[in-house]
């Protein structure tokens, strides 16, 4: 899945720091924090701020009979006294030491955990391979209780196995095609990156230093410019799968959006170009879009279910999208939702945003579809 | 053709140690001359490269140098920048990471069983690094060091009829961040066959027989076969703790060996005559690597840097830690852009920590990439050639270097702050994170190496393994505050670090290094001040009962918290008359002075804050300030009003006085072209 050869080319700091903070502003806003001035910092209960300033991950190491070995803060430092309560007790832990998240280890644990991953590893296994291997390893440290994990949002959602993500990739990027993906803000491109795959292999990724060399200067409409990116990364790289091009504000809201309809509206009113739209995306915007209608309906005629006079339509539609595989159905859990909530969990709001924010919606776990 | 003071003389020139790094085999042919041409045009007098042996190994036993590939065409490389008027600066490995997969080695080494590092079940030592997992070479494997052998025959084929006189090339680099391929916890290896020969060689060495050694780990020895390394620590006394002490030094002796095997062999092969580096990875004072043994080695040693502007304490304490243990501090990698798997670098970023490096006693650095390639960005130069905006930045602090003569300038500091070995090896082995998290993993991500050490006392009346760094990082807060010039030095240093020092301090326990102790006493019979402490010590690094004699004049104190440590630095400052010069407010605002015979002629000024700040410096006689960057000049009889960005390093020429004419330029060091 990923190439032992993978080029990484055509970046520079601007557009690279650019496309990492989309997906991962936790890496900007550790960019932003001021590190402690001090090699002797010793953090306590009241450097904790609250719950607005939760940061970094609080670490416990445990020895026999749940002793505390080890307390420590990777944002702060070293924690005297701690009392641990149990496995329960992580979450408290985490708001009077103010952090996000905890893990807590019994003594020896990770030299385990690389005894079993080098018994795990096979040559020519890849790196996505690997780290799924590792993820499993951990979570079987997690199920014997030689980890505790706090907040665990990934809880009920199975490690999938090597070929389950092949298989779902597979639906994003096929072999010997491309993925292409460009920002722009306000006018300027934001940043680029295009993938592409090769003997079942993501070998490239690129950034927009190539893509300008192969396009020429794009301007700052995309709505114009996307066919142009297209075709050329296409023949410069490999015909493209999918392609993503979106302002960033617009980018930003919908992924960390949970509510439905978002990305359809988005489409809809050309927001976001999602060109080309292999089936499964059509598919999946086509049923946001009725999720996204159906949420509304509901809302408007005060809980009134609309779709279901039409429920012998919806089991036709539902029917007929299960011909077309589904990232989401291959790996048993969406990773665009995963990615948002993940993105939300980061950045706490109140509430949850439409694109075209007018009022608050709440997410809908009904599905008609 | 040596390291001449802090400058490098080939032939009759002497220049500075300044370097740019480009990769000729990840870029199109076509592109080598006008990226040399720019890296030349930058101020650099030298291109490093590495020569990847994964990549000339295109069989087993079979190697290209452009027969097959054009990329690989060493020889023409080293021949283009001679004719570009650049010296070269060749790092053959034969591990070198540089991002590549398995490092740069072969995969057929890296699977050979008998080339594996070996964990204490005697598992491969996976390295979770990008683009793929692989298993670690160990440092003792004979078959490793016979592969690399052949490697470096091969390389040395081209390299070697390249050297100064006869070619451009002026400096080597053995291996590359030997410190375990960042698997370095103390348990995490190695236990191959040939490293656990080599242990019990080391420890019937130290002991001089198998009684002598059974007795001091507390162990059945009934044969030199039956002295076994500990793979996990479970010390909980005194006398539990020589034996994971050795195997702490074990470690360290091995890598040294490893480069003192691996050296001799590339002189074999022709890879000699000239300078011989070697570089160590972020997060050394974690490491299991001796910074005085590599040294003594080696030519020169050096630091890497990555580091973002944030920082500022670890780019200060490293750079002290060099300037107080080697001659001549330099840096064989100073991050320039990063690795997409790093955190962000911005060009903000690379040029505050080499600035800041500077400040503190670099004098002499690699900018690694001086030139993009893949799985890189944010180099000045990018992969056709072509300079980015921030080459000019680069350039012009070069070229404003180069002409104050900065290499030749001295930082002076009466202070040091002693790191002691074995205290350091205790914590290695107390470490309870493993080895995927290990102690210089946790120093290099901006924590400390001790951050990972369990809290027992072991029979001790504190935790030794934390309370060590916290007397020394809180003395080293308290001189700062105090703006007293200070240096770090690790306590295997040899004696000329020590000279000219007022004041040193090192923390001291329960137990402690015996002969180090006695150099303290030396040193004190010269009249500097030894300030130890908590305890005067009673036992050596063996457990054995010793008797510490307190050095003359010399003052024992506990240094528990930061008022503690403000009061020590105050008395030190009265009693010693230490100098601080260019002192500078508000804080945390910092400066440095660097200095001739004549007298100050180079001072740094540091924001390492994210607001922007007015300063003022104090001058310790009417003078004028000339930004290096800027031009921009600021006069003062008794202070300076300096307006500071954030995060930001100004450097400034001192001028003595308004009418005092500019310096004149000294042109920039460059080889002549043919």
């Amino acid at each position: 899945m990923i190439s032992p050869d993978l080029r990484f080319e055509g970046f520079d700091v601007e557009s690279w720091t650019n496309l990492v903070a989309l997906f991962s502003p936790g890496v900007v806003e550790r960019m932003e924090n001021q590190p402690a001035m001090t090699d002797a910092p010793t953090a306590d209960k009241r450097e904790a701020g609250g719950a607005s300033d939760l940061r970094g991950t609080l670490v416990v190491v445990l020895g026999n009979g749940d002793r505390v070995l080890k307390s420590y803060h990777t944002s702060r430092g070293p924690i005297v006294d701690l009392e641990w309560g149990g496995r329960e007790s992580l979450g408290e832990l985490c708001r009077t030491y103010g952090a996000r998240r905890a893990l807590a280890l019994r003594e020896g644990v990770a030299d385990e955990m690389a005894e079993r991953l080098a018994l795990r590893l096979q040559r020519g296994d890849d790196y996505a391979t690997q780290w799924l291997a590792f993820t499993r390893i951990f979570r079987e440290m997690e199920d014997a209780g030689q980890i505790y994990v706090y907040p665990r949002p990934l809880e009920k959602v199975p490690v999938p196995s090597a070929g389950t993500v092949k298989r779902a990739l597979d639906i994003i990027l096929p072999d010997d095609h491309s993925v292409v993906m460009t920002v722009w803000s306000k006018g300027r491109p934001f940043t680029t990156v295009a993938l592409s795959r090769r003997n079942g292999c993501i070998d490239r990724v690129v950034g927009p230093d190539l893509l300008t060399r192969w396009v020429g200067p794009l301007g700052g409409d995309f709505r114009r410019d996307h066919r142009v990116i297209v075709d050329a990364v296409s023949g410069a790289l490999a015909p493209v799968h999918l392609g993503v091009f979106a302002e960033l504000s617009t980018l930003e809201e919908l992924l960390r959006a949970s509510g439905p309809g978002a990305w359809a509206q988005a489409v809809a009113v050309r927001d976001v170009i999602i060109y080309p739209a292999p089936p499964y995306a059509a598919v999946a915007l086509g049923a946001d879009a009725v999720r996204g209608v159906a949420t509304e309906t509901r809302r408007l005629l005060g809980g009134v279910d609309f779709f279901q006079a039409f429920s012998p339509l919806t089991d036709l539609v539902r029917s007929r999208i299960a011909e077309v595989a589904s990232v989401k159905a291959t790996l048993g859990f969406d990773p665009l939702h995963a990615l948002s909530a993940w993105l939300r969990r980061r950045e706490p709001r109140a509430e949850e945003y439409s694109v075209h924010a007018g009022g608050t919606r709440a997410a809908d776990s009904r599905d008609p579809l | 053709m040596r390291i001449e003071g802090r400058t490098l003389r080939v032939g009759r020139e002497r220049m500075p140690l300044l370097s740019g790094a480009m990769h000729y085999f990840r870029l199109d042919p076509d592109a080598w001359r006008p990226a040399l041409r720019e890296l030349r045009n930058m101020g650099l007098p030298i291109v490093e490269t590495y020569t990847p042996w994964g990549v000339h190994e295109v069989s087993p036993g079979e190697f290209d140098f452009g027969a097959k590939d054009p990329r690989h065409d060493l020889g023409r490389f080293i021949d283009l920048a001679a004719e570009e008027g650049l010296w070269v600066f060749i790092r053959p490995g034969p591990h070198i990471n540089a991002e590549m997969t398995h490092f740069g080695l072969p995969e057929r080494v890296v699977y050979d069983k008998a080339c594996q590092a070996r964990s204490p079940r005697q598992n491969p030592v996976i390295l979770p690094f990008p683009p793929q997992m692989f298993p670690v070479p160990s440092y003792a494997s004979e078959r490793f060091h016979d592969e690399a052998g052949l490697w470096y025959d091969a390389v040395g084929e081209v390299v070697a009829p390249r050297i100064y006189p006869n070619g451009p090339v002026v400096l080597l680099q053995v291996d590359n961040e030997a410190s375990y391929y960042f698997r370095n916890g103390a348990f995490d290896q190695d236990y191959h066959p040939d490293a656990i020969a080599m242990y019990q060689r080391f420890i019937i060495e130290r002991y001089g027989s198998l009684p002598a050694a059974a007795k001091a780990h507390g162990q059945r020895y009934p044969a030199e076969s039956d002295i076994n390394p500990p793979t996990r620590f479970e010390g909980q006394t005194p006398k539990d703790l020589p034996r994971y002490l050795d195997w702490a030094e074990f470690q360290e002796r091995l890598i040294t060996n490893a480069l003192t095997r691996m050296r001799g062999r590339m002189a074999e092969a022709g890879l000699t005559g000239v300078p011989v580096t070697h570089n160590v990875a972020l997060g050394e004072a974690g490491l299991p690597i001796s910074l005085p043994a590599i040294d003594s080695v080696v030519d020169l040693m050096g630091l890497d840097y990555y580091h973002p502007a944030r920082e500022h304490r670890t780019i200060k304490r490293r750079t002290l830690l060099l300037a107080g243990t080697v001659e001549l501090p330099y840096s064989p990698e100073m991050g320039v852009g990063a690795p997409p798997w790093f955190t962000p670098l911005t060009h903000g970023d690379s040029m505050y920590c080499a600035l800041t490096a500077f400040a503190y006693g670099l004098r002499g650095l690699n900018l690694y990439m001086a030139v993009d390639r893949d799985r890189w960005y944010g180099s000045p130069i990018d992969a056709r050639g072509r300079s980015r905006a921030e080459a000019a930045i680069w350039r012009d602090l070069f070229t404003r270097l180069t002409e104050v003569r900065f290499e030749e300038l001295t930082r002076k500091a009466e202070v040091a702050l002693v790191i002691p070995p074995e205290y350091r090896r205790l914590s290695r082995v107390t470490h309870l994170f493993g080895g995927l998290v290990s102690p210089a993993a946790l120093e290099a991500l901006g924590g400390t190496p001790v951050d990972g050490c369990r809290e027992d006392g072991l029979g001790f009346e504190g935790p030794i393994q934390v309370l060590w760094w916290q007397m020394l990082a809180k003395t080293a807060d308290a001189l700062t505050e105090a703006q007293v010039p200070y240096v770090w030095i690790d306590g295997d240093a040899p004696d000329a670090r020590f000279e000219g020092l007022s004041v040193v301090v090192c923390p001291t326990y329960e137990f402690a290094s015996a002969p180090r102790w006695e150099r303290f006493r030396a040193l004190a019979e010269n009249g500097t001040t030894i300030v130890y402490g908590p305890d005067v010590p009673e036992l050596d690094e063996a457990m054995a009962f010793h008797h510490f004699q307190a050095p003359k004049d010399s003052r024992r104190v506990l240094i528990d918290d930061a008022a503690d440590a403000q009061a020590l630095v105050d008395e030190l400052i009265r009693e010693n008359d230490l100098p601080r010069p260019f002192q500078v407010t508000p804080r945390p605002l910092e400066t440095t002075v660097h200095e001739d015979a004549v007298g100050p002629r180079v001072l740094f000024v540091m924001n390492p804050t994210r607001d922007p700040i007015t300063s003022t410096v104090t001058l310790p006689a009417p003078c004028r300030l000339l930004d290096l960057a800027t031009g921009e000049r600021i006069t003062g009889e008794t202070e300076a009003e300096v307006s500071m960005p954030k995060l930001t390093c100004r450097v400034f020429v001192i001028e003595k006085s308004a009418s005092e004419p500019p310096p004149k330029r000294r042109p920039s060091a460059r080889r002549k072209t043919k």
